[in-house]
This record gives structure tokens, sequence and C-alpha cells, in this order.
């Protein structure tokens, strides 16, 4: 009889221990990113007594260690996080955009274009006034060619950080393909630190990427892009790596494993999506360099120079990218009819070609364009925090179920400290029993 | 519910404190500058209206510039025509000097030396030059607008029109007078005070007969004269209305500008004040709840 008092003070020392052991990993952990509470399974030991077939007590042991994660949370937590990227990387893209045209100064350059030909209507044979035009076009040609180039590098930085990230989400679907075979070893053993690096490397594939997850009985993990019908990414041990392939006018597609995948959330969607509208943006810068030299280069075609001779181009190239000023001397400007003699003060062509400006209207082209790229983000950053506090929603969610709180840590530490004392004090009290039987003469 | 994690804890109050801060920085930038949009995302609409009310600015500017620019060149037409006025009100007085039959030929020569000078001043005049150097009364032409032949008679050399200038809105004025209007086709009253000069200087016509049909031709002139003097009045008048029209219309945007751009300091420190408390309540709320912890109850 002394001898079970023995085994189940002992059986309650080692598990009292085995708890504080876990409460101690948790207080240590509860700055760890990743890291899941972790409580001890005890179970009462029950085994018959060959004298007495009445009484099963053999004490306690730990049957195992449990991982306060909530697979539900768990993968809400990843899905809005996954949003919240995608607003994010969009939201950044589109800044992006947005400095680029307001920076450039295009806007102001274009209406002081104007402006400089409306000058030049009081006295279009001034060379003053002729040469302030020609500094104005090439201001303005300047602001298409800075806008332009911001644009391009825009979209650059963007591509840089998708392949940045794709390259991420192979080397994270390469750890987690490892870990998928560990778990498949690791049999009946503790397996809460292999789960624990499953769950956070899912959580860093779906910053990248939205990844439908299916869960096999072992704790496997099979990924897939672009919703549960889409590709493996990671299936058990084998990963089809994910590809990206940027278009000529800097529009992103992906594939794994060859087959075309969309991505609906994570940095890379929303990289693409923000590339998808740059790409829009720079057209119309295009379009709006473009016609601005068509304007100007019919109008001066249809005149004549202040020597006489018929308007030669005045911007040269065809799109934003390439726009320059073509005339070399202010007195080259058409300002007068075709076959005006030299030195006309005529400015009949001057005023088609202001006309011509006010029609075609640059400046507001580009204020529309300004309008539609700051519109997409005022409402974009709207969604975006909408994205984040259902994001943090679901982390607080996450966290108070799996999170240390060192509050409850401290109660527990006393809690298993008493219990570990109270079964030293039952052992103290069988070596007592012992010592009486010893003692009887 | 259930408490947070420490770890959560720590991170939303960090959240908290930084959006908080931020939202403070904010109010502090468009106080420091002045200015309520930072960029054309904080409000896209108003940033739109800002470039185009801007625009507007810009060019009405132009305009201003070029309605002051007319009316200086209108004011020295106007000169220049007061002083053709005189110069013709002389010659009239000289003409009826020379239609008397009280003055022999000498003095009739006389009277014609004179006249051949207002003559020359009449082509001075008539060939005067505007604020950039251009022919005052030829139109849109680059040289002068008169020029005399061996005979002494004048030719137009100028352009029919004077051509537009935009005041803005739509609004134009022609820029100035061309000397047909004034003098009458060709030589017009050039001419005629050439004429009665040379008949009086050389007595061939009969310079009476002359100066008595030149009276009546000399009094249209002057009557021309003064219409075009009404007509530049009145376009210096149009375009003093349309200066005063661009500056109520620039008062106007410049209201606007400053409704839409300007921070609204009273509204702004108000709300930063209100921010600072609140990153002051949540600091120290934070610092308060921080310090909780049940390890420290434990010995």
């Amino acid at each position: 009889m002394t001898a079970s008092l023995f085994a189940i003070g002992r059986s309650g020392a080692a598990t009292a221990r085995a708890a504080l052991d876990l409460t101690a990993q948790n207080i240590a952990n509860a700055a760890t990113a990743g890291y899941v509470r972790r409580g001890a399974v005890i179970e009462e030991v029950a085994l018959q007594r060959p004298l007495d077939a009445k009484v099963s007590l053999s004490g306690a042991k730990v049957a195992g260690t449990a991982r306060f994660a909530d697979p539900f949370r768990q993968s809400e937590l990843r899905r809005t996080s996954s949003d919240q990227a995608r607003a994010d990387s969009e939201l950044t893209g589109l800044r992006d955009a947005e400095t680029a045209l307001e920076r450039s100064g295009l806007h102001p350059a274009l209406v002081n274009l104007r402006a400089a030909f409306d000058r030049l209507a009081a006295d279009p044979t001034d060379p003053a006034l002729r040469s302030v035009v020609l500094d104005a076009v090439s201001v303005a040609a300047q602001g298409f060619a800075i806008a332009d180039q911001s644009l391009e590098a825009a979209q650059a930085g963007l591509i840089e950080g998708a392949a940045t990230d794709t390259d991420r989400v192979n080397t994270l679907a390469q750890d987690l393909a490892r870990v998928n075979l560990e778990l498949t070893r690791a049999g009946g053993g503790d397996r809460s630190v292999l789960l624990d690096r499953r769950d956070a490397l899912l959580e860093g594939l779906s910053q990248s990427v939205d990844v439908a997850t299916t869960f096999g009985a072992d704790g496997t993990a099979t990924v897939r892009i672009g919703g549960t019908g889409g590709p493996a990414l990671v299936a058990l041990g084998t990963v089809q790596p994910l590809s990206l392939t940027t278009a000529a006018n800097g529009t992103l597609s992906f594939a794994v494993g060859g087959a075309a995948v969309s991505p609906a959330r994570g940095t890379l969607a929303g990289s693409a999506q923000a590339l998808s509208r740059l790409a829009g943006t720079r057209n119309e810068l295009d379009a709006s360099a473009a016609a601005l030299i068509a304007t100007l280069n019919t109008a001066q075609a249809n005149g004549a120079a202040l020597d006489g001779s018929s308007g030669t181009p005045l911007l040269s190239g065809s799109g934003a990218g390439d726009i320059a000023l073509a005339l070399t001397a202010a007195n080259q400007l058409a300002t007068a009819p075709a076959g005006s003699p030299a030195g006309s003060r005529d400015g009949t062509n001057l005023a088609t070609m202001r006309a011509a400006l006010a029609g075609s209207d640059p400046a507001g082209r580009i204020d529309a364009l300004l309008l539609d790229v700051s519109g997409a983000i005022a409402s974009r950053a709207v969604t975006r925090d909408a994205l984040a506090s259902i994001a943090d929603a679901a982390r607080e969610a996450f966290s108070a179920q799996s999170g240390v709180d060192l509050d409850q840590e401290a109660v527990n530490l006393v809690r298993f400290q008493q219990a570990f004392q109270a079964s030293g004090r039952v052992l103290q009290t069988a070596a007592t029993l012992f010592d009486t039987l010893l003692g009887i003469r | 519910m259930q408490p947070l994690g420490t770890a959560a804890f720590y991170g939303r109050a960090s959240a908290t404190i930084g959006g908080v801060r931020a939202r403070a920085e904010d109010l502090q930038g468009s106080i420091a500058t002045g200015e309520r949009l930072t960029r054309s995302s904080d409000d896209p609409l108003a940033a739109s209206r800002l470039r185009r009310l801007a625009q507007a600015e810009t060019l009405s500017t132009v305009d201003s510039a070029n309605a002051a620019r007319a009316s200086a060149d209108l004011s020295l037409a106007d000169g220049a025509l007061a002083s053709i006025a005189d110069s013709l009100a002389r010659a009239r007085e000289l003409a009826l000097q020379a239609a008397s039959g009280t003055l022999n030929d000498s003095q009739r020569a006389a009277i014609g030396s004179e006249l051949g000078q207002l003559h020359a001043d009449l082509v001075t005049l008539a060939n005067a030059r505007d604020s950039a150097g251009h022919a005052l009364f030829g139109g849109e032409t680059g040289g002068g607008a008169y020029a005399l032949d061996a005979a002494g008679n004048a030719t137009y050399l100028g352009t029919a029109s004077s051509g537009e200038i935009d005041l803005g809105d739509g609004a134009t004025v022609t820029r100035g007078l061309t000397g047909p209007e004034f003098f009458g086709p060709g030589g017009g009253t050039l001419d005629l005070i050439g004429r009665l000069a040379s008949a009086l200087r050389t007595g061939s016509p009969d310079p009476r007969t002359a100066a008595q049909g030149a009276l009546d031709a000399i009094k249209a002139a002057t009557g021309s004269i003064g219409t075009a003097q009404a007509v530049v009045g009145g376009r210096l008048a149009a375009i003093d209305l349309t200066l005063e029209r661009a500056a109520r219309a620039g008062e106007l945007r410049a209201a606007e500008q400053s409704q839409l751009g300007d921070t609204d300091l009273a509204t702004t420190i108000a709300e930063l004040q209100q921010t600072m408390l609140v990153l002051e309540a949540s600091q120290a709320s934070f610092a308060r709840l921080a310090s909780l912890s049940l390890f420290d109850a434990l010995r």
C-alpha cells in the first residue's frame, strides 16, 4: 500500500513538473512569432490492483501536449491578412503612379504652354514672347518625359518586388514540403514544433498569394493557388514552383507547374492589379503626348515662319518617352498663315494653334488622368482600411486563443507549484507510514 | 471576452498609439504648410478643381496682361489722334485765311509752307509706332503705315485690319485703327493737306479756289478723326470693364481656392488638440496596463 502511495505521489510530482516545464516554455516564448500556447493534457492512471479489486488508483500521467490553435480561426487569419496584403500592395503601387504624375509638374507645364501661346497673341513677332513659347514647349516635353520615366521606375519597382515575392513563395513552399515529410515521419510524438512551423509557413505564403489549404490526418498540408480547384503548389513532399511572366507593357501573369493561375489575394495579386493600372496610365500619358505632338505639328505645318518659309514640326517623337522640342530657333514658330511674307505680324495661324490647343486640352487630359489615379487611391484606401480592421479582428480572435498570456501563465505557475509541493507532501506521508511500519517492535 | 495574449496586447498598443501619432503629425503638417491637401488622393475632386482653378488663374493673368498691352497701344493711338485733330484744326484756320481775298500770293505761299510743315507732321503722326515698335495705324504690317512717293502723294502700306486680341472668356477687342479708317482710302486727308500746301506755295491751280475747296474736306476729315477718337475711347472703356471683371473673377477664384485648399486653422488646431489628448491618454493608459503583472505579486 505504501508502495502505491509512493507511486501516486511520484506520478503527481512528475506531471506537475511536466506542466511547470510547459508553463516555463510558454513564458519563454511569450514574444515568439508563430508560437502557439501549449498545455499539458493530464490523465488519471487507473490500474486494477491485485489485493484490492474494488479500488483502482495509480496516480496521473501526462498524456500529451495540447496546442491551443483553432483551425477555423487560423484559416480566417490567413484569408484576411492575405486580403490586407493585397490591398496594401496595390495601394503602394498606385501611390507611386500618383507621385510620378504629380511631382513631374506636367499639369502646370501644360497650362503654362497654353499661357505662353496666349501671350504671344499680343505680338506674334516679338522675339522674347516667341522664346517664351519655345521654353514652355520644351518644359512640357520634359514634364512628359519625367512622368513617363517615373512611371516606368514605379513599374520596375513593382515588378522586382513581385519577382522577390515569387522567389519567397517558392522557398516557403520547399520548406513546407520538408515539414510535411517530417510530419509523416514524426509518428505519435510531440509535433507541436512542426505544426507551429507549418502554420508560420502557411501564413508567410498567404501574405504573397491566396492559398487554399487542406490538411491530412497527420497534419500535412496541401496548398493550392487560386482557389480549391487551382493547381497544387505543395502536395505532401512535392512542390510545383510558382512562375512569373512579365509582359512588354509591364503586366504580370502567373503559373503553377505550367497551369496559369490568377491570385486573388496577397501581395502578388496587389502588385499585378497595380501594374495593370500603371500600364493603362502610361498608355494614356503616351496618347496625351502623341495628341500634343500631332496638334502642334499640324498647326505648325499650315503656317509660315517669321522668315516666310513654311513651318517645320515643332515637336519630335511619338509618345511620352521620346517627345522633344524639334525647333532650334524662336523665329521658326509658324504664327502667320502659309504664304505670308517674311516678318508678317498676321497671327491667323497662331490663332488656329491656340484654338487647337484649347480644343485638344492636354492639361485637361492630364488632370483627368490624375483624377482617375487619385480617385482610385482614395477609394482603395477606404477598402484597405476596412480589410485591415477585419484582419486585425481575426488576428485578435486568434491570438486571444493561441497567444501566451503572462497573467494566465503566472497563475499556472503557482497552481502547478502547489501541486508539486502537495505531491511532495504525499511522498513524505508515505515515508512516515513506511517508518511507522518499520518501527513496529 | 478572453484577454488578448501578451504579444497581441503590446502589438495592439503600438499600432493604436502609432496611428494616433500619425494623425497628429498629418494635422501638424497641414497647419505648418497651410495646405489642406498634401497629395491629390487626399481629396481627388477638390485637387482636380484646384488644378482647374490654377489653370484659369494662369490663363486669366495672360489675358489681363494682353488687355493691358492693348490698352497701352490704344492710348498711344488716342494721343496721336488728338495731335492729328490739333493739326487739322490749324490747317482749317490756315485754309480759311488763304481762302479770303485779302491776301496776296506771297502771303498765301507763306501759309502754304506752314501747311507743308503740318503735312510733314501729319505723315509722321500717321507713321507713329506703338510700344512694341510696330506701326500704330498700319494694321498688322511689319513696316511703316504710309510712304510718300516722289510727287509727295501718300500711299497706305498697311493691312486692311488691325487684328483682334483676346480678353478672355470669349471677349475680344480690335487692337488698333488702320490709317484708312480715319484718313479715308489711299492718301486721303494726308494728300488733301499736301495738295493744298503745294497749291498755295506754287500758285497753281488757283490757290484761293483750292483753299475754298479744301475747307469742307478738312472739316469732314476732322469729323472722321473725332469719330475715330470716340471708337478708341469705347474700346479703352471695354478693356477697363474686362479687366475689372477679370479682377472680380480672380477674387472669386482665390476665395474658392482658399476654401478648397487651405487649412482651416480653427478646426485643425482644435482637432490637433483633441488628437494630442487622445494620444496622451492612450500612452498613459498603456503604461498603467503594462505595469500590471501578476509576476510582481509572486514572492
